[in-house]
């Protein structure tokens, strides 16, 4: 078994991969069932952002994967040599 | 048949049927809840695919052994390659 704090990430990435699938999925499944006045509604925004925002979020991943790589490529440029 | 076309006849056959309940084409009038259920399920599907890979990784990770010596060997060759890269002129 693994040891310290590499549990600790492991179990805490297992932990939160299962609470945003429970939250995902009750927001995408059950709550169409559910009628509008049953309090459940209050803790999950309007529908549309159940798309919206995973939207934003893969956006905001490919924009860091991207500036990553134009700062790896600009530290590295080798500027041409003049005669 | 190869792989790839079967794989994208399943797709096409799905995302036609998505297609076919959230846009309406056929005109089935289904009842509302069951049209809200359907949309967003690409999505569902992609993040729920999301957070299964999370979770195994995690899994893996809190589970494996620790092995000392493979750590060190580790850490020898990052510095020596880090080194090798340095004097070719990579600059992270």
């Amino acid at each position: 078994m693994a040891t310290g704090v590499d549990q600790a990430a492991g179990m805490s990435l297992v932990v939160f991969s299962l609470v945003l699938f429970t939250y995902y999925s009750v927001w995408v499944i059950v709550l169409p069932f559910v009628d509008s006045d049953h309090f459940l509604h209050k803790y999950f925004l309007p529908r549309e952002y159940s798309v919206i925002l995973p939207g934003i979020a893969a956006v905001i991943l490919l924009i860091c994967i991207g500036a990553f790589t134009v700062v790896i490529m600009w530290k590295n440029r080798k500027p041409k040599k003049v005669d | 048949m190869t792989k790839l076309l079967q794989w994208l006849l399943a797709v096409s056959l799905l995302g036609a049927l998505w297609a076919l309940v959230t846009f309406d084409l056929l005109d089935l009038s289904l009842p509302q809840t069951y049209r809200e259920v359907a949309w967003p399920m690409p999505f569902y599907l992609l993040i729920s695919f999301g957070c299964y890979s999370l979770a195994t990784v995690g899994y893996r990770v809190a589970t494996f052994n620790d092995c000392e010596e493979a750590a060190k060997e580790l850490q020898e060759q990052i510095k020596e390659a880090k080194e090798d890269l340095r004097r070719k002129g990579l600059k992270i």
